[in-house]
C-alpha cells in the first residue's frame, strides 16, 4: 500500500520535473520562425485539448459499451457466448491501430468522429475482458449467500458483485486509457486533431525541435493520464480487500 | 484487390517477410536483454521494483511518440525501427521474467544450492527452465503488441507491411488505395497468428514435462 | 469476590420461537439427468429443534437444504413453513425470513461486521436506529464485543469470529428458521468445538428451528435433536435422536457410516451440563494476590480462576504464581481450557488433554463462568451413561414416498414407526 502510494509521488514528480525541463528548454532554445509560431502555447493547448477530448468521448463511449456487455457474458443464461465475443475484440486488438484508423476513413470519411470510432475498438477489449475476468472472480459462494439471506439478483449484482470486480474492472479501465491516449496520436493521420500533428508537421518539415517537443508532450499526457487512473484505483478500491 | 495482390504478390511476399523478420529479430534480442536484466535484478527488492516501474511507464509510451523521439538522432530508416520495437517487446517480457523467476519456491533452489550447484548452474539448469513458461508468456504478449508497432515504424521508413497503410493514406482516394491498406491490416494480423502458432509450438517444446500444465 | 457457582443444568428458558417445516414430497430433477437428486421426499422438522443432515458428498443433502430456502427451486412437490405453503412466493422474500449460514460465513469481504449483520433489516426496511442497537445485541449474543468488531472488516477476524458474524448476520432479522450449510467446515477443530457449543448456547436462548448440513457425524450426534441420513437421491436412511440411531442403526448404510467407534460415541452424547460442575474459588483482577491465595487455601483448592466484570474467565493462578504476585492481572491467557456447558464430555476431554491439564473451565452463555469438569467427572459420567439408555419418544415423520427413485422406498421409511 504504502509502496504504491510512494509510487504515485514519484510518477507524478517525474511527470512535473520532465515538463518543467521541456518547458525550460523551449523558453531558452532559439527557435526559427516558424518553430515558434507552431510551439505556440495557444495553439499547444489547443491540440492537447482536442487531444483530450476524442480521448475521454472514446472512453466514455468505450466504458457504455463494454461494462454492460461485460456484465451480460457473465450473466448465466448468456455466458457460453463470452469466448465468442471475446475473441471479436481480442481481432479487433491485433489489428494495427494506424491500420483500422485509416480503413475507417475510407468508409466514414476525415475527421475527429471518425478517429472517435477507430479507438473505441480499439480500447473495447481491456475493458470488456476485466469486467468479465472481475466479474468470475466473484466467490460465488458470496453470491450464494447474497442470493440466501434474501438479496434480489440486481442487489447481488450492484452491492456485492460489482463492488467487488472494482479493481480488477479499474485495471482494466486505465489500461484502456492509456491505449486510447497513445493512440489518439494517430488521429492527425485523418485530421482528427490532437497533439500527433506536432510529430507529423516536425517530420515534415523537418522541425526537430516541434518534433521532440510533440513527442515529449504526448508521452507526458500519456503518463498523466496513467497517473490519475493509478490514483482513482487507490481511492476507489473498496476498503476491506487486502 | 485480387488483381492487386496478382499484381504485387512478390512486392507483398517480401515485405511481410520484412515486417515478420523485423519482429522475430527484435523479439529474440528483447527476449535475451529482457531475462538478462530480470536475472540481475530479481533477488533485490529494491531493483525489482524498479524495473517493474519502468516496465510499467514504459507501456505507456505511446509508441509514435517514441518514434518522433528517435528520428531527431537516428534519422528515418531500420535503426529507430528496430530501438522501438525492441524496447516495446522488451517490457512485458522483463516484468513476466521477474514474476517467473520470484514465484519460484525458494526450497527448490536451496536444494539446488544444497547438492553442490553453482549460482550459474542453478540460474541455467533450475530457474530459468522453471519460469520459463511464465516467460514466454510474456514473448507472445509482446509479439502480439510489437506486431502493431513495426507497422507504426514504418512512419520513419522502416521496413514492412506498414508501407502498404502509409502509401495507402498518402493516396487516399486514389487508384487502388483501399486495397493497399487492407493488405497492409490483414496481413499484420495474419503475421500475429502465423507467429502467435509458432510460439506456442515453441512453448509446448521448450517448456519440461514436469511442469506442463 | 464471588460465590463459587456450581450449575448442574440449564433448561432452556426462552418461549419456542422457530417455526415448523414440512417437506411434502420434495422432488428435484435436473435437465438432463436420470436420476433425481432428491427423490420424493417427505420430511418433518419440528419448530424449535436442531435437526441435522447426515450423508456422503453427493447424497443430495445440501441441494435438500437448499431447496428450504428455494435457493434451489423444487421440481415438485411442497414445502410448508408454520403451516404457510412457500412454494410459491416470491423467493426473495422468503430467503430474508429464513436465516442462512455457510462455510466461513460467506462475509462480504468490502463491507464492515455492522454493515454485513445490517443486511437483512435493511432489506426490510427498519430504522437506523433500530438496525444500530439490534447489530449490537447480535454480536453480544456471539460473544463479540460491539465496541472492538462492529466496524472491522472480515479480513481483520479470525475464521471463528468470520464464522460467528457469519451466525449473527443470519439471525439479524429474528428469522424462526435457521438454514446452515456445513457452517463449521472451515475451522480448526477447537474452534470448531467453541462454534459449537456456542451455538447450542444460543440456540438455548432464541429457540429457533435449525436445519444443518454436514458430512460429520460426530457433529450431528452433538448438535441435533433429530438427525437424519440420507444415502444418494436423498433417500432417507435413518431419521430419529442421536441416541437410538447410535443404539438402533436402521440398516447397514446407517452402521456403516456411523462407523465402529459407536460405542465411544456415548461420549459425544452427554454434556457438560448433565454432570455436576465442581465449584472453585474466583477472583477478579487488582485484588490482592495475598488474600486469594489464603481463600485458596482455606478451600484447599490448586488455583483461582480470574474473571473479567462480565464473569467471564481470563486465566487461572496456583498457588506459586500467587505466592509471586501482588496484585491479581487482568491479561487474558488464550490457552486456558475452556469448554462450553453444551460441549459433550468427549469436547472436555478433548480439551484437557491439549491442555494436559486435569481440569477445565465451563462456560455457559456468553462466556460466563459456570464452574470447572475434572477428568474423573468424566469417566463416572460415562459409567452412568452406559447404565441407562432407551427412553421411549416419539420421532418425528420422514420418509420417500419415492415417485422416481423406487429402489430404497422399504428401507427408505422412517424408524419412528419402529419406536
Amino acid at each position: 500500500m504504502s509502496a504504491e502510494r510512494r509510487g504515485l509521488i514519484f510518477q507524478l514528480l517525474g511527470i512535473a520535473a520532465a515538463f518543467a525541463i521541456l518547458v525550460i528548454w523551449l523558453v531558452t532554445a532559439d527557435l526559427t520562425e516558424t518553430e515558434r509560431q507552431t510551439l505556440d502555447p495557444a495553439t499547444i493547448l489547443k491540440y492537447t485539448q482536442q487531444h483530450l477530448e476524442i480521448t475521454l468521448i472514446s472512453a466514455v463511449i468505450v466504458l457504455l459499451i463494454a461494462i454492460p456487455l461485460g456484465i451480460l457474458l457473465t450473466r448465466p443464461s448468456v455466458r457460453k457466448a463470452a469466448p465468442a465475443v471475446r475473441a471479436v475484440a481480442n481481432f479487433g486488438q491485433a489489428a494495427p491501430a494506424i491500420g483500422v484508423i485509416v480503413l475507417l476513413a475510407f468508409w466514414l470519411g476525415f475527421g475527429a468522429r471518425t478517429a472517435i470510432v477507430s479507438l473505441v475498438i480499439y480500447a473495447i477489449l481491456p475493458v470488456l475482458s476485466n469486467t468479465i475476468v472481475g466479474l468470475q472472480q466473484v466467490d460465488q459462494r458470496l453470491v450464494e449467500a447474497g442470493r440466501g439471506i434474501g438479496m434480489s439478483q440486481l442487489a447481488v449484482l450492484f452491492k456485492i458483485e460489482l463492488p467487488l470486480a472494482v479493481p480488477v474492472m479499474l485495471a482494466g479501465i486505465r489500461t484502456a486509457l492509456v491505449l486510447l491516449v497513445g493512440t489518439a496520436t494517430l488521429a492527425t493521420f485523418i485530421n482528427g486533431g490532437g497533439l500527433g500533428i506536432l510529430i507529423t508537421t516536425g517530420v515534415n518539415l523537418n522541425l526537430n525541435v516541434v518534433l521532440i517537443a510533440g513527442s515529449l508532450l504526448v508521452a507526458l499526457l500519456a503518463l498523466t493520464i496513467d497517473w490519475v487512473g493509478r490514483l482513482v484505483e487507490q481511492l476507489a478500491r473498496p476498503k476491506g480487500l487486502s | 484487390m485480387g488483381d492487386f495482390i496478382g499484381e504485387r504478390y512478390r512486392q507483398i511476399l517480401f515485405a511481410s517477410w520484412q515486417h515478420f523478420s523485423l519482429v522475430v529479430q527484435c523479439l529474440i534480442l528483447a527476449t535475451v536483454i529482457a531475462v538478462l536484466i530480470a536475472v540481475l535484478v530479481y533477488r533485490n527488492k529494491t531493483l525489482a521494483g524498479i524495473a517493474n516501474s519502468i516496465s510499467a511507464v514504459g507501456l505507456t509510451v505511446p509508441s509514435f511518440a517514441l518514434i518522433g523521439l528517435l528520428i531527431v538522432p537516428f534519422g528515418f530508416g531500420v535503426t529507430p525501427a528496430v530501438i522501438v520495437v525492441t524496447f516495446f517487446a522488451a517490457l512485458p517480457i522483463l516484468r513476466n521474467a521477474i514474476v517467473g523467476l520470484n514465484n519460484i519456491e525458494p526450497t527448490v533452489v536451496e536444494s539446488a544450492r544444497g547438492i553442490g550447484m553453482s549460482r550459474f548452474k542453478t540460474l541455467f539448469a533450475v530457474e530459468i527452465p522453471i519460469a520459463w513458461p511464465v516467460i514466454l508468456t510474456g514473448v507472445r504478449i509482446s509479439a502480439q503488441m510489437v506486431m502493431g508497432v513495426a507497422a507504426v515504424v514504418a512512419f520513419a521508413l522502416g521496413p514492412g507491411l506498414g508501407g502498404f497503410i502509409f502509401s495507402g493514406l498518402s493516396r487516399l482516394g486514389g487508384a487502388n488505395s483501399l486495397e493497399s491498406v487492407v493488405t497492409g491490416v490483414v496481413g499484420v494480423v495474419i503475421l500475429a497468428l502465423i507467429l502467435d502458432l509458432i510460439l506456442l509450438g515453441i512453448g509446448r517444446l521448450t517448456t519440461p514435462r514436469g511442469i506442463r500444465v | 469476590m464471588s460465590d463459587p457457582k456450581i450449575s448442574s443444568t440449564s433448561e432452556p428458558s426462552g418461549n419456542v420461537t422457530g417455526a415448523s417445516i414440512m417437506l411434502e414430497e420434495v422432488t428435484k430433477t435436473y435437465p438432463g439427468q436420470k436420476k433425481s437428486a432428491v427423490g420424493g421426499l417427505t420430511l418433518e422438522i419440528p419448530a424449535g429443534s436442531i435437526v441435522m443432515f447426515v450423508g456422503p458428498s453427493g447424497c443430495g443433502k445440501t441441494t435438500t437444504l437448499k431447496m428450504i430456502n428455494r435457493l434451489i427451486e423444487p421440481t415438485s412437490g411442497q414445502i410448508v413453513i408454520n403451516g404457510e405453503d412457500v412454494t410459491g412466493m416470491n423467493g426473495d422474500e422468503l430467503r430474508r425470513r429464513i436465516g442462512y449460514v455457510i462455510q466461513a460465513g460467506g462475509l462480504f469481504p468490502h463491507m464492515t461486521v455492522a454493515t454485513n449483520i445490517a443486511m437483512v433489516p435493511k432489506m426490510l426496511g427498519w430504522s437506523k436506529e433500530k438496525i444500530a442497537a439490534r447489530v449490537d445485541e447480535l454480536l453480544e449474543l456471539v460473544s463479540l464485543d460491539p465496541e472492538l468488531y462492529r466496524d472491522r472488516f472480515p479480513k481483520e477476524l479470525s475464521g471463528g469470529q468470520q464464522q460467528r458474524v457469519g451466525v449473527a448476520r443470519a439471525l439479524a432479522a429474528d428469522p424462526p428458521v435457521l438454514l446452515m450449510d456445513e457452517p463449521f467446515g472451515a475451522v480448526d477443530p477447537i474452534t470448531r468445538q467453541r462454534l459449537q457449543d456456542e451455538l447450542l448456547n444460543i440456540q438455548s436462548e432464541v429457540q429457533k428451528t435449525i436445519v444443518c448440513v454436514t458430512h460429520d457425524f460426530d457433529e450431528a450426534v452433538k448438535l441435533g435433536d433429530w438427525i437424519a441420513i440420507f444415502n444418494e437421491g436423498a433417500q432417507l436412511e435413518q431419521y430419529d435422536s442421536p441416541e437410538r440411531i447410535l443404539a438402533n442403526p436402521a440398516s447397514e448404510f446407517v452402521e456403516n457410516f456411523i462407523g465402529s467407534g459407536a460405542g465411544l460415541k456415548q461420549l459425544t452424547l452427554t454434556r457438560v451440563n448433565e454432570v455436576e460442575l465442581l465449584g472453585t474459588v474466583t477472583t477478579t483482577p487488582g485484588k490482592r494476590a495475598s488474600d486469594v491465595l489464603s481463600q485458596i487455601q482455606g478451600a484447599g483448592r490448586k488455583f483461582a480462576v480470574v474473571l473479567d466484570s462480565r464473569g467471564r474467565p481470563l486465566r487461572r493462578l496456583d498457588r506459586r504464581q500467587l505466592s509471586r504476585a501482588e496484585i491479581i492481572e487482568g491479561t487474558y491467557d488464550p490457552d486456558l481450557p475452556v469448554v462450553g456447558e453444551q460441549a459433550t464430555l468427549n469436547d472436555a476431554l478433548d480439551t484437557m488433554l491439549v491442555a494436559s491439564a486435569e481440569s477445565a473451565i465451563v462456560t455457559g452463555p456468553r462466556d460466563v463462568f459456570k464452574g470447572l469438569i475434572t477428568v474423573q467427572t468424566v469417566m463416572e459420567a460415562i459409567a452412568a451413561a452406559n447404565a441407562s439408555m432407551d427412553q421411549d419418544h416419539e420421532a418425528p415423520v420422514g420418509l420417500n414416498s419415492g415417485a422416481i427413485n423406487v429402489v430404497d422406498i422399504e428401507q427408505g421409511s422412517s424408524s419412528g414407526e419402529s419406536a
